[in-house]
């Protein structure tokens, strides 16, 4: 019906006409898409959320805390170094918030900067976090503080690692005209992802490093 | 209401514009990306496991014919109560109601022409196989043994069948997932213009409701399987307790679960139940709104009362009491359900189809079901009767009687829609009989063998059975009884099999129904509705015209039920 109405229409009137349909069909894509990768992003949520249940609820069934192994106390993580990395992965959620500004500003160039920044800062948690992997004193089979921690940072940190690629690949994107200033789903959706992931890592440092 | 639904019906017609058909086997048939197709590729799935699971839980009653045990060693009899457990919930039922059923109907309620994300839905069809293969891959391994709730710490000692069993549970939980939020984004956004949420059909809700939990409570599953994985492979100590673990918290993530994933194969049935009662009465259906937002608060209330399946699990006893009367609670929702479905029968022409029988069946056996849970509800009632038959009873009642039933029901009035032909109806009334009975003959006795204190999940009774001597009669009822139930489901899959090509011509609308899916041909065109309907009412009142405009064929000028092919009542065995 649409392309019939069209038509009908003359030369310049008939093209703008065509756009906006175009326009309301992208907008009601866009809508399921974003619909759908919220809800995504609610059961992966529930995913953690469980998991830290299995935290707390071991830890608070626990005679002490950290536990004992082998007649020794566990020693407690790291915080200062952890809050340096906490900074740098909560930077990356800034950077990432000017890059998405400036690519709907058609600001090309700076999308670009920023969007690399917050790859750079992405990776330099991962190492971060690769490091204190080595250094910390607790295995991930020794006890229930070593399973729920390397298991729900593991988690995070896998994580972070989907995101650092899915950014990569939505910057060759961008740079070869997949998205416009008024279509850029996949954008939004990466922005969310990666302020998904830095929500999750509030709580995790809360319960680790902070309780 | 017409004018302000113009605009959106504008847009309609720019998104849903017509995609030509696939062509080539595999586009069309095995990676289709039609729900109609994905439908029909989760029914003969689902029903191929079945006849595996069935047959599995007919060598745990056969081995229950004699107190001994009569055909297999202790361990074999573990794994097959474990494996007929696994595979009916995860593999039969819940893709049987959402898949399926879900997918082919709830799209042409809504006046859809796919759901919203179609590479997704064929994404989640395809783990179903996936999951099977592992699941059943088990039993080379010596099968999982500690049933279908895998409690560590036993089931810790199933080494790589137990890591299996983890494994497809997980792959399975990700297809439910994905389906769920693939329904809920289709509902929330894809209603014909028009449809109101209060003017979507019963099924949607009810399909809407199953989704919410499928999309929240399966992730809790996967997060607890998952750690029993990581336990099983990588020795990782969540539930172990000389490590500090502790197995009531696999309990807690497990039911917190597996309580809604009971919802998430009663509530489709309640749909259905919902769509032929009043379908089959001629009456508009009794409190809608009642019936649809008791739904939600099913699906709401059901996050809220997990921990009821853990009362002898040393649960402290300041926690047992909300968990008790949340329970309570739940049957006030399910009551005005029941209510409404007969005040909906009341004083209505009742027509006696198969698919009646079924949804009249359901009233009966669901209702019994859900009266003996609120006994079980009860802490004292439950730490007597919880190691017992009597939670097998009732929970079949509640399944076989419930979900499967009311699956049974949707099969024979949504067939002619599917495949253009009407089931045989002496074959399906007579296949209602064989499961009615045998359901019952099955599962009654459980109750009072239960209460006399027979031990489920044991491989033999032979203390019980000197006891108490009528056991080992009533045992071998069950068993010659639960053969009816196998009986009347091969009945149906050779009924299904055999109506394709000989079935009557089924037409548009065989039931005289009103709901959208009935307003276009049948089997239904790829893209379902050439013109997008519109829709100004509720699908259910059955004196008014349809509430439909710019629907695509004769019935808008339909305002009887003269072309209705509806088969006229005849008792099993009279004359074809
Ligand atoms: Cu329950």
């Amino acid at each position: 019906m649409a392309a019939a109405a069209v038509q009908h229409l003359a030369g310049h009137e008939a093209v703008a006409a065509r756009y906006r349909d175009v326009d309301r069909a992208y907008g009601e894509t866009r809508d399921l898409r974003l619909l759908g990768f919220m809800f995504f992003l609610v059961s992966d949520c529930i995913l953690f959320s469980s998991f830290i249940f299995a935290y707390v609820y071991l830890r608070v069934s626990a005679p002490t805390w950290p536990p004992i192994v082998d007649g020794h106390q566990l020693p407690w993580f790291d915080t200062s170094f952890a809050a340096m990395n906490s900074v740098v992965l909560f930077g990356s959620g800034v950077t990432m918030h000017f890059a998405l500004e400036n690519w709907k500003h058609l600001n090309t160039r700076k999308f670009n900067g920023w969007l690399i920044a917050t790859i750079v800062l992405g990776i330099g948690f991962l190492l971060g976090q690769a490091h204190e992997y080595s250094v910390v004193n607790i295995s991930w089979q020794g006890s229930t503080m070593g399973a729920s921690f390397f298991t729900l940072t593991g988690m995070h940190g896998f994580h972070v690692f989907i995101g650092v690629c899915y950014l990569a690949i939505l910057g060759i994107q961008a740079n070869r005209g997949v998205y416009t200033s008024s279509k850029y789903f996949g954008l939004t959706a990466g922005t969310l992802y990666w302020h998904f992931v830095d929500v999750i890592w509030v709580a995790l440092f809360s319960l680790f490093y902070l309780w | 209401m017409h004018a302000g639904t113009s605009t959106t019906h504008d847009a309609h017609d720019v998104h849903d514009h017509i995609h030509p058909p696939p062509e080539g086997f595999v586009r069309k048939y095995v990676f289709s990306l039609d729900h109609k197709v994905i439908g029909f590729q989760y029914f003969f799935t689902g029903l191929l496991i079945m006849f595996i699971a069935g047959s599995f839980a007919e060598l745990v009653r056969l081995q229950l014919t004699d107190p001994k045990g009569a055909i297999m060693s202790h361990q074999a009899y573990n794994t097959m109560f474990t494996m007929h457990g696994t595979a009916m919930v995860w593999l039969v039922l819940i893709p049987l109601v959402t898949g399926a059923l879900g997918n082919f109907v709830m799209p042409l309620q809504i006046g859809a022409r796919d759901v919203a994300f179609p590479w997704l839905n064929m994404a989640s069809f395809w783990i179903l196989p996936l999951a099977a293969l592992i699941l059943f891959s088990s039993l080379l391994f010596g099968g999982p043994h500690a049933g279908w709730t895998e409690y560590p710490p036993i089931s810790l000692a199933d080494g790589t069948a137990g890591a299996l069993w983890c494994a497809a549970i997980f792959t399975i939980g990700i297809s439910s997932t994905m389906t769920g939020l693939n329904f809920m984004v289709t509902i929330m956004k894809m209603r014909a213009p028009g449809m109101t949420w209060t003017r979507m059909p019963l099924f949607v809700w009810a399909t809407f409701a199953t989704a919410l939990m499928n999309m929240i409570a399966t992730v809790a599953l996967s997060a607890a399987v998952g750690a029993l994985f990581l336990e099983h492979v990588f020795n990782v100590p969540f539930y172990d307790a000389a490590r500090g673990g502790s197995a009531v918290l696999y309990e807690h993530m497990f039911w917190f679960y597996s309580h809604p994933a009971v919802y998430i194969f009663i509530i489709p049935a309640f749909g259905v139940v919902s769509e032929v009662i009043p379908t089959f009465s001629r009456k508009p259906i009794f409190g809608y709104k009642m019936i649809a937002f008791s739904s939600m608060a099913i699906a709401i209330l059901a996050f809220t009362v997990w921990a009821h399946h853990m009362f002898p699990s040393g649960l402290a006893p300041w926690l047992q009491l909300p968990f008790m009367i949340l329970t309570y609670a739940i049957g006030i929702p399910t009551g005005i359900k029941i209510f409404s479905w007969m005040a909906t029968l009341w004083g209505g022409r009742i027509h006696f189809t198969t698919s009646m029988l079924y949804a009249l069946g359901f009233l009966i056996t669901f209702t019994f079901g859900g009266i003996t849970g609120v006994f079980l509800a009860s802490v004292p009632v439950d730490l007597h009767a919880h190691g017992t038959y009597f939670v097998v009873g009732h929970f079949h009642y509640v399944v076989a009687g419930g979900a499967v039933m009311g699956f049974l029901a949707a099969i024979p009035y949504w067939y002619p829609k599917a495949t253009g032909r009407m089931l045989s109806e002496r074959l399906g009334q007579l296949g209602f009989w064989l499961f009615f009975i045998g359901l019952n003959g099955t599962f009654l006795p459980m109750h009072w063998l239960g209460l006399e204190g027979m031990p489920r999940r044991y491989a033999s009774y032979v203390d019980f059975a000197k006891a108490v001597p009528d056991a080992v009669f009533w045992n071998q009822f069950e068993t010659a009884f639960s053969f009816l139930m196998m009986a009347s489901i091969g009945l149906l899959a050779f009924n299904v099999i055999w109506s394709l090509r000989h079935g009557k011509v089924a037409g548009i609308n065989p039931w005289g129904a009103r709901t959208l899916e009935w307003t276009i041909s049948s089997p239904p065109p790829y893209y379902n509705f050439k013109k997008v309907p519109e829709v100004y009412g509720r699908p259910y009142d059955f004196d008014k015209p349809l509430p439909y405009r710019n629907t695509d064929n004769e019935l808008d000028a339909f305002p009887e039920y003269g072309k209705t092919v509806m088969p006229t009542p005849q008792p099993v065995g009279a004359g074809v």
